[in-house]
């Protein structure tokens, strides 16, 4: 009798260790679990590509300081030219300058001209041919990007104007979907 | 003339070729001895198993048999694990089954009663596996002092080998007894574990080590068998593991320069890259799962079929931990178990 208890003592603490091991592989391997919602992923934004809109959409800033907001495209047709045409509060925000972004940019700079005119902001971008290309892949980049100081406080929005429009080197129409809105908030 | 020294001729060819026939028939005998532990009633397990020993190496010095050695013992332990219960093993049956195992032609099964304070009765029966019967049985009964056990034993071997008993043998029998003492003080240092039933033994190590039960059980080919099937399983899980953590890698990386990227062009492109990684490590886990569940109904079917085929313990007492009964009147197996 004392032989069969000593047996399944030995027993069974191996078969305990051997379930510890088994729980620990059980244990060992995690699911993914994940949520995309990043705010500035611009397929959280409700936008039907192609599609403009403004980064960030919503700016907070204090009176007198000066603030950048991108104008973006999502998922572009190939371009060479672009007009855009921007509505603001000129009450409540001043522009100061604009760049262009990456989207026009070749191995050349691009042309750029800009007219402001209370509360309108039309900006000719034009991309500059080099040897390679005369337009570019299109994709998601940012056209340009509106350098602005708040001058009063209180809200107000960034609109694409109805002007806006994007041209191949064919000089054809590259059809936009949808148009993203900007706030900005002054305090 | 001619024709009778012709047939004188081929009748004496005949009777040579007859008698070469005779004698390797008569070779094919064999004299392979095995000596089973002698049991031994009011007598140390050391001294018991010293004797025995003795007994064997003198009957391997008298050169009759080919007596296998110590070692053989190890083979006992798979046939017969409970030493203990080698003293039941005299009976005629019993020794020419296990002298069958052993692969021997003869074996000698004995005991060592103490009937007073010093006075030893030996007993011994020579069994031929061969012929499946016994063939000598012998008894000295020893008085005076214990060492004189030891000569005995020796007067034995030569008893069973069938040669005279040499008078120079009490000379040897001090020398021998101070071995005696030194090797009782030696072997009790070793830890003795509790001897396993068979059954058991080869379940735990296959429980362990999935096909080692059935490799120590003598069923290599099983063994190897579950022991590979399991190994690749165990690698291809490992490669799946590893194809597992780089993706998984990848996926927290990826998903952490997500949440705090700020430009849409990165987190569009960070995007399906994060749903790739994802597949990837759903894929890899499904893998691991299921070649875990696999590879666990192997195990356990390994451990079933280790206990299934390890040898029964013919000398061993006691009940089973679980076995499989069928009841012919309710045509039906069943399950026991008594833990």
């Amino acid at each position: 009798m004392r032989i069969k208890y000593n047996s399944i003592i030995v027993f069974k603490k191996i078969v305990h260790k051997l379930f510890l091991c088994c729980l620990f592989l059980i244990l060992s391997c995690d699911e993914a679990n994940y949520v995309l919602n990043n705010p500035f992923d611009p397929e959280n934004m409700d936008l039907e590509a192609p599609a403009l809109f403004f980064h960030p959409a919503e700016i907070n800033t204090q009176l007198n300081s000066s603030i950048s907001v991108q104008l973006y495209g999502l998922k572009l047709n190939p371009s060479a030219a672009a007009q855009l045409d921007i509505r603001y509060d000129w009450g409540s925000v001043r522009v100061d300058s604009v760049t262009a972004g990456e989207f026009f940019q070749s191995q050349n700079s691009p042309i750029q001209i800009v007219e402001n005119e209370q509360g309108v902001l039309d900006i000719l971008i034009y991309l500059l041919p080099d040897i390679e290309m005369d337009q570019n892949d299109g994709g998601t980049w940012s056209l340009a990007t509106i350098h602005l100081t708040a001058i009063s406080t209180g809200n107000s929005e960034l609109l694409y104007g109805k002007n806006t429009k994007l041209r191949d080197a064919k000089n054809d129409s590259a059809h936009i979907k949808s148009y993203g809105i900007g706030l900005i908030n002054v305090e | 003339m001619s024709i009778i020294r012709a047939i004188i001729i081929f009748q004496f060819i005949n009777l040579c070729f007859a008698s070469e026939i005779s004698k390797s028939v008569y070779l094919n005998t064999g004299s392979k001895l095995a000596v089973l532990e002698f049991s031994g009633e009011g007598l140390s397990e050391p001294l018991r198993l010293f004797l025995t020993e003795e007994f064997r190496k003198t009957i391997r010095d008298l050169k009759v048999y080919r007596v296998q050695n110590k070692g053989i013992s190890n083979q006992f332990s798979i046939l017969n694990p409970n030493k203990k219960d080698y003293w039941s093993c005299l009976s005629e049956g019993c020794a020419i089954d296990l002298g069958k195992k052993l692969n021997v032609n003869y074996i000698i099964a004995g005991k060592i009663e103490q009937n007073g304070d010093d006075e030893f009765l030996i007993n011994g029966r020579l069994f031929s596996v061969d012929l499946e019967t016994m063939v000598n049985e012998f008894s000295i009964n020893s008085s005076g002092a214990s060492d004189s056990l030891l000569l005995d034993m020796k007067k034995m071997a030569y008893d069973v080998s069938g040669l005279p008993i040499p008078d120079n043998l009490s000379v040897e029998s001090d020398t021998s007894q101070v071995a005696v003492s030194k090797k009782i003080i030696r072997k009790r240092i070793w830890p003795q574990l509790p001897p396993i039933p068979s059954k058991i033994k080869a379940l735990m190590m296959s429980t362990a080590l999935p096909g080692s039960g059935q490799i120590w059980a003598k069923r290599k080919f099983h063994g190897y068998t579950f022991m590979s099937i399991e190994a690749i399983l165990g690698v291809s899980t490992l490669i799946a593991y590893y194809q597992y953590d780089i993706a998984w890698g990848g996926f927290q990386e990826t998903y952490q320069s997500y949440q705090i990227e700020t430009d849409p062009h990165n987190l569009l492109e960070l995007r399906p890259q994060i749903i790739q990684y994802v597949s990837d490590t759903k894929k890899y886990n499904l893998f691991m799962k299921n070649v875990r569940n696999i590879g666990a109904l192997i195990w356990v079917i390994n451990m079933a079929h280790a206990y299934i085929v390890a040898p029964n313990d013919d000398f061993f007492d006691g009940d089973y931990y679980f076995d499989f009964e069928y009841k012919p009147d309710a045509n039906k197996i069943q399950f026991n178990y008594r833990f």
